[in-house]
């Protein structure tokens, strides 16, 4: 008999607030552009792991927080997050299976597709940098992804 | 765990389909993104989600306060010597220059006065503390200490030791947010302290000098000219050093000059910040306000 009530909500949540803090922590100046998108990947792996846990308005939610916390327009991240979560959702089965690689291939395409709604909506920001963190949180994937299975099946998240 | 989903998959569900969802989340999206770019409605909201938000600020803002306790608490004794003794001569200094100002500032009153004009020199200040968090590099903001409960109003101006610093965007219960000079949107009346000529600096991004906007060829500006705010827009006080100029270039076949203006105060490594208050907000303020003569004796 499998019991079907959902678990760890708090491990889950916790997960989120300490990437919040990774996001928010400060680093030299020349190093600032080069910051990975901490929450979007811990979003995007939960999305991908437990599909029927982690929605739509729950990205949207954080997409919010995330906006009002790094100082945007109210809208432009939650509708983001929300999307690239569809995206992932829509696609988890054939995600799965893919070796960690192309894995990392495609949250870099998702974090490329964030930051470029982002640059678009944003009135007069200078943009050539947009594509950065895409590429640095392609390269720290494999980390976060072993990071947080780890953690999903130590505490038993489901 | 993964397979759950697959296999009781109920037939039909009652929540609404995913492309539903999206779609509503787009709609929602939209409309806050168009009234919270267009319209002011939303600082109820932008205040709660920053009080949600502040206890991750200040977790993130601890290492690196922790690290700067554990080198203020194990500092050796020469160093302190050294530096009490910088500061002192420091003190010495700036109190004499403190003694010539005041004695200028009360004939230059006097000459007001005869002149028939209103003029105040004296500005109160509240010094505020910025959280040491990151922002979006994109956005040149910092997040201070200090919020509604202190006092703190919106386009209040915000200055450093050295110079001006920015201005009050967004004030919550607990904390504000400050946009530096160099913000991208931001734009400071200033003028040039040798001759009096009039301009609008502009921001241009993290790391780059501020610009003058609209200045012709003809203009009268050197390398190393001091510009202070101009008072002209009633947001910030006069006199206050903005920047000085760095290069000045004049294009061929473009209308306006090219001047580069470095700023004076200290954007990056500033920790406290001085929030200007107005002299009609002197009554109703607290006892934490300190007067501009009084936080010059304590420093």
């Amino acid at each position: 008999m499998i019991r079907n009530r959902p678990q760890g909500r708090i491990i889950l949540l916790m997960t989120i607030i300490i990437a919040m803090i990774l996001v928010i922590i400060p680093m030299p100046d020349s190093l600032r552009l080069f910051r990975p998108e901490w929450v979007l990947m811990t979003l995007l792996y939960w999305a991908l792991a437990l599909p029927e846990r982690v929605g739509i308005g729950f990205a949207w939610t954080v997409g919010l927080l995330m906006d009002m916390m790094l100082g945007g327009t109210l809208g432009i991240l939650a509708f983001s997050y929300a999307l690239v979560t569809y995206l992932i959702i829509n696609f988890h089965l054939q995600l799965r299976q893919y070796p960690l690689w192309q894995q990392a291939l495609m949250i870099m395409s998702l974090v490329l597709l964030v930051n470029v709604i982002k640059v678009i909506f944003t009135p007069m920001v200078a943009s050539g940098y947009f594509w950065i963190p895409a590429v640095v949180s392609t390269l720290v994937w494999p980390i976060v992804y072993a990071v947080l299975r780890k953690i999903r099946r130590v505490f038993g998240v489901s | 765990m993964f397979y759950r989903a697959e296999f009781i998959k109920p037939l039909f569900s009652q929540a609404p389909s995913l492309n539903a969802r999206l779609l509503l989340a787009f709609m929602v999206s939209i409309t806050l993104f168009l009234l919270d770019s267009r319209l002011n409605y939303f600082a109820p909201v932008r205040a709660t989600l920053a009080t949600v938000l502040y206890p991750i600020q200040v977790a993130a803002a601890l290492p690196s306060d922790l690290s700067r306790w554990t080198a203020d608490f194990f500092q050796d004794r020469t160093a302190l010597r050294n530096r009490n003794n910088k500061l002192e001569s420091m003190q010495l200094l700036s109190s004499m220059r403190l003694q010539k100002l005041q004695a200028l500032e009360r004939e230059n009153m006097r000459l007001r006065e005869l002149l028939g004009s209103s003029f105040r020199l004296t500005e109160r200040v509240l010094v505020a503390e910025l959280l040491t968090i990151d922002l979006d590099p994109s956005f040149q903001q910092v997040v201070v200490n200090k919020g509604k409960r202190d006092g703190i109003f919106l386009g209040q101006p915000a200055l450093d030791a050295s110079g001006v610093m920015g201005q009050v965007t967004e004030v919550y219960p607990f904390s504000s947010r400050v946009v530096l000079l160099t913000d991208p949107s931001h734009g400071i009346p200033v003028q040039i302290n040798r001759n009096g000529v009039r301009a609008v600096a502009t921001g241009r991004g993290l790391g780059n000098p501020l610009q003058l906007e609209h200045l012709p060829h003809n203009v009268d500006v050197r390398e190393g000219d001091l510009l202070v705010t101009s008072g002209l827009g009633g947001r910030f006080p006069v006199g206050y050093p903005v920047g000085t100029v760095k290069s000045i270039h004049f294009p061929e076949g473009r209308a306006f000059a090219e001047v580069a203006v470095e700023p004076a105060a200290h954007l990056s490594t500033s920790r406290e910040l001085l929030l200007v208050l107005p002299i009609e907000e002197l009554e109703n303020t607290a006892q934490s306000v300190v007067s501009m003569e009084q936080s010059d004796d304590t420093k």
